[in-house]
């Protein structure tokens, strides 16, 4: 039983992960939090059910078209609402706005042109469930955690052993620096977002599956923040130990009868207040300090 | 008429979630996500204290900016000291934490279907004098010693530090009035509308109420009265569009961030010698 629940919650954990993960990285760049992030998830959910429905695919090639598209949807988000911010200097404060703005105009397109009707995505497997070492794993949540593994993994290999991952890492400690090594910033940022974007891709057709379709789906957003604050702001191995620390809190907590699903969010948010006491730097460790 | 006082009525409610706004963003550059949560918390305790328990308004009213205060002192304290990201972060926890509360204590808050049968206590009157009220706070606040140590601190927390200003004491002295001030427009809003649900104090409500100080310039207080009324008004006048109301916004706010990220007055503020020099020169442009 208790293994189980831990397994459970691994893999809603797994979720949690893409989408801290995804929230991490540009909090490295850019140093602000990206709350549009939460738009591109609505929008790849919804656009992850209009590839499998209009097109007829499977499963694997939904996700893999689904994370281009979120890709492209963030290179779009950074061109609108990003760029010119940076070219003027703009302070962290119009950053921040500005991602709000944005995620909030996704999640309203979405709303304006699908809340009336009710969307569910075509059912992608025969069976629902399958048996391993006696324990019940649904095959969603199955194939959730090996995608959010081999992303990950992917995601890592390409942050240290790639020319774009040095690129990365030289821009989220110093910009001007990092220019003047002769990197095209506005490229590295751009790929960046696209990284970002197909991470949100495929943690939105995951929503979409495990959630019924919704336009506010995006505000679960708020558990990649929640996990980035448990890991410590900005560092990628920290917001996956959050995340998956998370993913098993709720879990557990949903089982208590007392607390339950509804209560969850309560409780979360003391153990948050509650960490942030304690541990303001997160699991991780490194505070990050701002720039005087 | 009718139609015309409720208009105005909901716009003073929302001058005076604007102004909290604007002491908590427009001076020390916080950004609370949960602040509509802290409107939630006013009406509901008003709410409860009056139907249920046959209490006066006015102490109603006095107890609940207290509940608002005593909830912002729970989530500040904490936090405050942190980079200023968490502040967004744990409030929006923070709404989520009591729109969950509301909708599970059905036997006390109605849950997910609401809460009605509040009396109309709030009118016209009330609301665009506490409004009134509101702005003659804020604007003594910005103009006091409190608001050019606040200004201190947005512009370079480090600095303000070192001259020996108390940046802590100071983030949550604004934080708490914000807090009250935003409690006690929910109490007008339950009153007003005498009927309140969880859902109306989601974050996307906080996000409007910032994006409007951000239209009107972040500094300026004549800056967000001026948009809140432009931008309160607006959708009620135009229902028919109510759909597209946020997309029209969002479409606003961004091309004003990206080409005139000051917003309408900056750091300004319109006096009434501008106004005046406006309507000359119409006339005689006339």
């Amino acid at each position: 039983m208790l293994i189980q629940q831990l397994l459970n919650g691994i893999s809603l954990g797994a979720v949690y992960a893409i989408i801290a993960v995804g929230f991490a990285l540009v909090f490295n760049i850019l140093k602000f939090s990206n709350f549009s992030h939460g738009g591109v998830l609505t929008v790849t959910a919804y656009a992850g059910f209009l590839i499998s429905s209009k097109l007829n695919l499977g499963f694997v090639p939904t996700i893999l078209l689904t994370a281009v598209a979120g890709g492209l949807i963030a290179m779009g988000i950074e061109r609108v609402a990003f760029r010119r911010l940076r070219k003027k200097g703009s302070p962290i404060i119009l950053y921040f706005v500005s991602s709000i703005t944005m995620g909030m105009l996704l999640e309203n397109l979405i709303t304006v042109f699908f809340s009336s009707n009710f969307y569910s995505y075509p059912k992608f497997f025969e069976k629902s469930s399958f048996t391993i070492f006696g324990l019940n794993m649904a095959v969603t949540d199955a194939l959730m955690l090996i995608i959010s593994i081999v992303s990950l993994t992917i995601l890592m290999v390409v942050i240290y052993k790639t020319r774009l991952g040095i690129a990365i890492r030289a821009l989220s400690m110093d910009t001007n620096t990092t220019s003047l090594m002769g990197i095209n910033v506005n490229a590295v940022i751009a790929a960046t977002f696209f990284v970002v974007g197909c991470l949100g891709g495929i943690a939105g057709v995951f929503l979409g599956l495990n959630y019924t379709l919704y336009p506010q789906l995006g505000q679960l957003i708020v558990k990649g923040f929640i996990a980035s604050v448990l890991g410590g702001l900005g560092n990628l191995f920290g917001a996956v130990l959050g995340a998956i620390l998370l993913g098993v809190l709720e879990v557990t907590l949903t089982n208590i009868p007392f607390i339950g699903a509804g209560l969850s969010p309560v409780v979360i948010f003391v153990i948050m207040l509650i960490f942030l006491i304690l541990r303001p730097q997160g699991i991780a460790g490194k505070i990050v300090h701002e720039k005087a | 008429m009718g139609l015309l006082f409720s208009v105005l009525t909901f716009t003073s409610i929302t001058i005076i979630g604007v102004i909290s706004i604007f002491i908590i963003t427009g001076l020390t550059g916080l950004f609370s996500l949960g602040q509509a949560s802290f409107m939630a918390i006013g009406a509901y305790t008003s709410g409860l204290l009056v139907t249920k328990l046959g209490m006066p308004f006015p102490l109603a009213i006095i107890i609940s900016v207290a509940m608002g205060v005593l909830f912002g002192l729970i989530v500040g304290l904490p936090t405050i000291r942190l980079r200023r990201d968490y502040i967004a972060l744990v409030t929006f926890g923070f709404g989520e934490a009591i729109i969950a509360v509301l909708n599970n204590m059905t036997s006390v808050t109605g849950g997910a279907t609401g809460m009605a049968g509040l009396p109309q206590y709030t009118n016209l009157a009330l609301a665009g004098g506490s409004a009134v009220v509101c702005i003659f706070m804020a604007r003594n606040f910005k103009y006091s010693r409190f608001g050019r140590q606040c200004l201190a601190l947005k512009t370079d927390e480090l600095a303000a530090k070192s001259i020996g200003i108390n940046v802590t004491r100071l983030k949550l002295t604004a934080f708490l009035v914000s807090a009250g001030m935003t409690a006690y427009a929910g109490v007008l809003f339950g009153f007003y509308t005498t009927y309140v649900d969880p859902g109306i104090f989601n974050w996307t409500k906080s996000a409007e109420w910032i994006i409007m100080v951000f239209f009107g310039g972040i500094g300026s207080l004549t800056g967000a009265i001026v948009s809140a009324l432009i931008l309160g008004t607006l959708p009620e006048i135009l229902r028919f569009a109510s759909e597209w109301r946020i997309v029209i916004y969002s479409v606003t706010v961004l091309i004003i961030i990206n080409y005139r990220p000051k917003g309408l007055l900056g750091e300004r503020e319109l006096k009434l010698a501008d106004i005046k020099k406006l309507f000359s020169s119409w006339r005689k442009a006339l």
